[in-house]
């Protein structure tokens, strides 16, 4: 079996989010990027069934820039067999659509049974791209799975529902799984894995070789963002100021007179 | 301009978040169908109709009694098809969201994920976690719209509604529902907790919760909760988890500390009676719904407020 793990790049989480001059995304220049939260749990849990033997290769697939070749050698480097980027100014402006599209073309061409990606990305939190390449597909998919497990057939898996309840659902072989965090516990490229992640293949692709000329990019998208702005603020918290020790009074005074104390 | 509402049954009935599509249906504007999926679930389609989602579709059928995501979207195309909605609203709910975007891919439709507002022509929704909106804008001839439970107030009021039975192929599904699993006994339960502290990323490593937030929770004579992440890097565990996806918690004081306000993590402290935070990011999300904030950095502040609390009660 030949999994795919989607991975998309997103600026790291403490990073400091300036809009750019459009106003419809945030400056990217001059911040930190890593490999996208949920889809780390992703690929572990692939490398998991490789290790036990059960896969046969794990494919690692990312849309996106010359930076994202670091997010694919940190994957090859963990154990990823080889990796695809597909790179071309033609996929810029692309909606969830586009996305799973172009992901969808990776794993046919690439021959893969199964695609594991993430349940969310942590910029566009669209949730989206995993059921769009199920569906384009033609094969089933399962969102925020939190626990996975092979069967002679497929997959049998837990889905995560509200309050920490769970829905177990069987799905063949063939199937798309967007998993949530927490899955597992993610491991870090050894050393060795990192020289070893130097010979591996990593193969670029345009949109022409993926035979999507037209069908990917702003131009094809239907959905477009047409502005990112800080949320409005609303009252809001009365903010303590002055030295911590002002700060710690202040917070002390209100726990008071709420009675707490 | 038809806006298909989709309803969901949980517990035997519609709940209020496919209300809350009824209401953001009529900030759209449009004429409102409704689509009922479920197995014997007549009663409860006729009553979403008469509460405001007018014509409703109702897919009734033993194979729909529990949540299938092949089943469901066939149910969902059909009735987008017998309606000629042109835009189409579904709860971003566990079900909702492992739906929506394949019904979307599948009718060639623009999809927007978790709007929780609709003005001027655009969509709103949160991106980076909370911490910035967009403004997303439709030029599709269909739109499928996810639409975040609890940022609209349910709509109340009456329609001329009647239901109309929809036929769904329902063979060959290709997933296989085995069964729901509820949460387990917890050992920690914060729902009776009067006072929590809790600590989330920002706080960085477990042990640091032993030293710095448990220490503030025993001062205060209260209980010690997390965010997701601390509870995913296997530093608590699960039930010490605050958020949609863990206890939901109404205390008379929470003190986020290093939490910095993800809609999953409100949704479970939001209704606390008083909320201070502290975080050393004057734009975190988490000042929005506290009453009372600190910006610094926690590692400074909680200790020496933990020994003021302890000061205060000796
Ligand atoms: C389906 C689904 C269900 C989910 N369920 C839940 C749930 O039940 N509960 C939940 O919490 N999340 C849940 N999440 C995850 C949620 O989206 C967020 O990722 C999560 O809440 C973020 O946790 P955090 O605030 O601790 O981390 P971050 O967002 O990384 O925030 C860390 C904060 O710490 C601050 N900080 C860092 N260092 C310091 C310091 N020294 N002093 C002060 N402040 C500091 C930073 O400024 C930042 O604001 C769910 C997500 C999904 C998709
Ligand atoms: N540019 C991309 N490259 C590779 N994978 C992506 C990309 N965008 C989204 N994905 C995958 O799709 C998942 C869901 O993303 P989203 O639908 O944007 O929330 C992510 O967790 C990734 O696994």
């Amino acid at each position: 079996m030949k999994i795919l793990v989607c991975l998309k790049q997103v600026p790291h989480q403490d990073a400091r989010l300036d809009i750019a001059g459009d106003g419809a995304w945030i400056k990217e220049d001059g911040i930190k990027f890593e490999i996208n939260s949920y889809d780390a749990f992703a690929l572990e849990e692939a490398l998991r069934l490789k290790d036990a033997g059960v896969a046969t290769e794990v494919i690692v697939a990312s849309i996106g820039p010359d930076r994202v070749t670091q997010a694919l050698r940190t994957a090859l480097g963990m154990g990823a067999d080889r990796a695809v980027h597909a790179k071309d100014a033609a996929f810029d402006g692309s909606d969830a659509l586009g996305i799973a599209r172009t992901l969808a073309a990776v794993a046919k061409g690439a021959g893969a049974d199964a695609v594991f990606l993430g349940l969310m990305s942590d910029d566009a939190n669209a949730s989206a791209v995993g059921p769009m390449i199920g569906e384009l597909l033609g094969i089933p998919s399962a969102t925020g799975v939190v626990k996975e497990e092979k069967t002679p057939t497929g997959f049998r898996v837990e889905r995560e529902l509200e309050g920490g309840a769970v829905e177990v659902v069987e799905l063949p072989a063939a199937c798309v799984l967007a998993v949530q965090t927490g899955l597992n516990q993610v491991r870090y490229a050894s050393l060795k894995g990192i020289m070893a992640a130097k010979k591996k293949p990593l193969d670029v692709k345009t949109a022409a070789d993926l035979g999507l000329a037209g069908q990917v990019g702003a131009g094809a998208a239907k959905v477009k963002i047409q502005k990112i702005y800080s949320p409005p603020k609303s009252s809001g918290a009365q903010m303590l100021k002055g030295s911590t020790d002002e700060i710690v009074a202040g917070l002390v005074g209100k726990i008071k007179e709420l009675g707490l104390l | 301009m038809t806006i298909l509402v989709v309803g969901e049954i949980q517990k035997g009935i519609v709940r209020e978040a496919s209300y809350e599509l009824i209401a953001f249906a009529k900030k759209i504007g449009g004429d409102v169908k409704g689509l009922i999926i479920g197995s014997g679930v007549g009663a409860e389609a006729e009553n979403f109709a008469k509460k405001g989602a007018g014509h409703v579709y109702v897919a009734d059928d033993a194979a729909l009694a529990n949540y299938n995501v092949d089943g469901y979207a066939r149910a969902i195309k059909a009735a987008v098809k017998a309606s000629g909605a042109s835009t189409v609203l579904i709860s971003n709910t566990p079900s909702g969201w492992d739906v929506a975007a394949r019904v979307a891919a599948g009718l060639d439709a623009g999809f927007v994920s978790d709007a929780f507002n609709y003005a001027d022509g655009a969509f709103v929704r949160r991106v980076f976690n909370g911490k910035l909106d967009a403004r997303v804008v439709s030029t599709a001839a269909l739109t499928v719209v996810s639409v975040q439970p609890g940022a609209n107030k349910p709509f109340e009021g009456a329609a001329d509604g009647k239901t109309e039975r929809l036929a769904v192929d329902l063979g060959g599904l290709s997933t296989k529902f085995i069964e729901t699993k509820v949460a387990g006994a917890k050992g920690h339960d914060l729902s009776k907790a009067e006072i929590i502290v809790s600590g989330g990323r920002g706080v960085g490593a477990p042990e640091k919760f032993k030293e710095v937030i448990q220490p503030l929770a025993d001062a205060l004579g209260g209980q010690m909760g997390a965010s997701r992440p601390v509870v995913d890097a296997g530093w608590l565990p699960h039930e010490y988890q605050v958020g949609s996806s863990g206890q939901v918690v109404t205390p008379k004081l929470y003190v986020a500390c290093g939490i910095s306000g993800a809609i999953q993590h409100l949704v479970g402290m939001k209704g606390s009676n008083f909320i201070i935070a502290i975080n050393k990011d004057p734009d975190a999300p988490i000042f929005e719904v506290a009453q009372l904030g600190a910006v610094g950095d926690l590692f400074e502040i909680v200790p020496k407020l933990t020994a003021a609390v302890k000061a205060a009660k000796a």
